[in-house]
């Protein structure tokens, strides 16, 4: 209760969450978000359609809350292949020597790609398949959990309690799983807050260039594309909505990251 | 750096080579790494998109196509051949500067690149230029009122525009800024849809209507780019505005700043010398600003309908032009490493702290 009342940012941000998510499972829709109605194009905001319809006459509302389904599922799945790897890979990756040095470097130049060229490429060349935008958020990802982990294991290798560990004579995977993951856990998890935001916008970015998700399936970026040229026509509301539902997402799982890092990094001392 | 180690190495012939030492040295083994990471980015980006399953003859050739034709398709891109020698061949194109020809419009991939590159500079360096000027502002007025209202307000806004996907931001300025306030032209690229551009010298609109003596022209085109700019340039300004806020705060923390100010000096200088002290950390932020943008605008180019390497990029995948998605991968990663050793460079040269070693 204290932690919650400390960030109220981040339980809003949860609470949203969280309720988008149940919406999208159970609520009942308004209106069937795959279904369209040619005489109810392009109707602003009302009693009706609360947030309106699109061109094709589609409710926008009802989604808005269906694509929470495939959008925050394709992030998460994203998100727990990045952390997996990621994490994995960064403890391999964090002793000192040559072949760990010489990774980061090619680590460096990973991050001279243009990534969202590079997942559009992967996506669009695997034929539009689902589990390619996940495997392009996880090479997205995967080398900064790789980076972040390597640093805060090294640094934790010189402190007082693995030297003692050591002394002890416990084994490197002893001390790997005893004394070094525990410690890293709460860097980990505001990473993995910051992916599941990044995660979102990836996958908003890819359908609103048209891939991914594709077009009778309900996603918040093919909405956004959906409604991108009534933007200087005047229907705002079409790309809009969707657009505010991807900025909040975002935004909470930002003052959820926030959050993390207070309580994990106070607890340490 | 007198008593730097001069390690004697042997090369072929007996005659003994110094070491290269200090500055030089710096240079060097940043010129070296610089080279490697290039090739590793080459290799990556050629095998990524090569071994990626699907298979751009089918995709080209349609639905409709035959099974034939699909080999003749794969025959003249020379897709038949196997991986390496397609790699050996793509290396030796690269270093005698070809990179191919593009599928579709047939033109060599360097040719598109030179048309289409000024464009994207263009709206790249203006971006970095506000996203630098708004953020460090935004940063050091949080770092100067830490804790207090205009921090609060500082970290807010910066939140908010560090959350707003940037394809969203500049859609919602098109809605406010051209359709209701009409105050910027229609999203119709780099000039107006009846007007053409300057003759081509350095290929920046700004710079070539201004030589040409096209006064309107220039006006012109820089109103297209402030849309655009506003867009990149408020996005990373809220990236900038955090790392600013943090080492402002810092330098204005530190020792000297206390002494300064315990010396009596007027708050203006002691802020200057917070600047001052900060100015490694913000050039640096913004190169790392400028590589990620690189790229990272084409899908506003796309937005604005900006005829730049980003959105020249992005038809090519969707048409698996794979030569032009190579191309931008090999461009927007060389000059993002150039940019990075130039600055490793700088930044090394001019703070005599760091150490070369």
């Amino acid at each position: 209760m204290k932690v919650m009342r400390q960030h109220t940012g981040a339980t809003v941000g949860v609470s949203f969450i969280v309720l988008l998510l149940l919406a999208s499972l159970f609520a009942p829709l308004p209106y069937d978000p795959k279904a369209t109605e040619g005489g109810a194009s392009l109707q602003a905001p009302s009693g009706a359609h609360w947030f309106g319809t699109d061109g094709a006459g589609a409710d926008v509302f009802s989604r808005v809350i269906d694509a929470a389904r495939i959008d925050l599922s394709l992030a998460l799945a994203g998100t727990v292949l990045s952390l997996v790897l990621g994490v994995v890979l960064g403890l391999a990756a964090s002793t000192k020597g040559k072949g760990s040095e010489r990774l980061v470097r090619g680590l460096d130049a990973f991050q001279a790609f243009p990534l969202l060229i590079l997942a559009l490429a992967l996506v669009t060349l695997s034929g539009n398949k689902l589990y390619m935008v996940v495997v392009a958020i996880a090479l997205i990802n995967i080398p900064r959990y790789m980076r972040l982990l390597r640093s805060e294991v090294l640094s934790l290798r010189e402190s007082r309690f693995v030297e003692a560990a050591m002394a002890m004579g416990a084994s490197p995977r002893r001390i790997t799983f005893r004394h070094l993951l525990p410690n890293v856990w709460g860097v980990v998890l505001v990473q993995t807050s910051l992916t599941i935001a990044n995660a979102i916008v990836v996958i908003a970015a890819l359908s609103f260039l048209g891939v991914g998700v594709s077009a009778p399936t309900p996603s918040w970026g093919g909405m956004i594309r959906a409604g991108a040229g009534n933007m200087s026509s005047g229907e705002w509301w079409i790309a809009s909505f969707p657009g505010l539902i991807v900025l909040l997402c975002v935004l909470a799982f930002n003052q959820l990251a926030d959050a993390i890092g207070d309580t994990t990094a106070r607890s340490h001392r | 750096m007198a008593s730097s180690p001069t390690a004697v190495i042997s090369i072929g012939s007996k005659a003994p080579i110094k070491k290269a030492s200090g500055p030089l040295r710096l240079v060097l083994t940043r010129l070296g790494f610089l080279v490697s990471a290039l090739f590793i980015v080459v290799t990556l980006s050629f095998f990524l998109v090569s071994v990626t399953p699907g298979d751009p003859a089918q995709l080209i050739a349609g639905p409709m196509a035959t099974a034939e034709q699909i080999t003749q398709i794969r025959a003249d891109l020379g897709l038949d051949e196997p991986i390496l020698t397609r790699y050996v061949d793509y290396l030796g194109g690269l270093v005698q500067g070809d990179l191919g020809n593009s599928y579709f419009s047939k033109r060599p991939i360097v040719d598109e690149l030179v048309e289409k590159l000024p464009a994207t500079l263009e709206l790249v360096l203006l971006s970095v230029l506000f996203a630098t000027v708004v953020g460090v502002a935004a940063g050091a007025v949080g770092a100067y009122f830490k804790g207090r209202l205009p921090d609060k307000v500082s970290r807010f806004v910066t939140g908010v525009f560090q959350a707003i996907p940037d394809f969203f931001l500049g859609l919602i300025l098109i809605y406010v800024v051209f359709f209701l306030l009409g105050l910027a032209p229609a999203p119709s690229g780099r000039v107006g849809l009846v007007e053409t551009g300057p003759g081509r010298v350095t290929g920046s609109y700004l710079i070539d209507s201004l030589l040409a003596g096209d006064f309107a022209l220039f006006v012109s085109a820089a109103h297209h780019l402030m849309l655009p700019v506003l867009t990149l340039g408020l996005v990373y300004a809220a990236y900038f505005a955090k790392t600013a806020r943090s080492t402002i705060g810092k330098a204005l923390n530190s020792q000297q700043a206390q002494f300064a100010r315990a010396m009596g000096l007027p708050e203006r200088t002691v802020v200057r010398y917070a600047f001052a002290e900060s100015r490694t950390t913000i050039v640096t932020y913004a190169g790392v600003i400028f590589a990620s943008l690189l790229g990272g605008e084409a899908i506003v180019e796309r937005v604005f309908a900006w005829n730049g390497i980003g959105t020249w990029s992005l038809q090519g995948i969707t048409k698996l032009d794979l030569p032009v998605v190579q191309g931008m991968v090999l461009v927007a990663g060389a000059i993002t490493l150039i940019v990075y050793t130039l600055l490793d460079i700088i930044v090394g040269l001019l703070d005599p702290r760091i150490s070369h070693a």
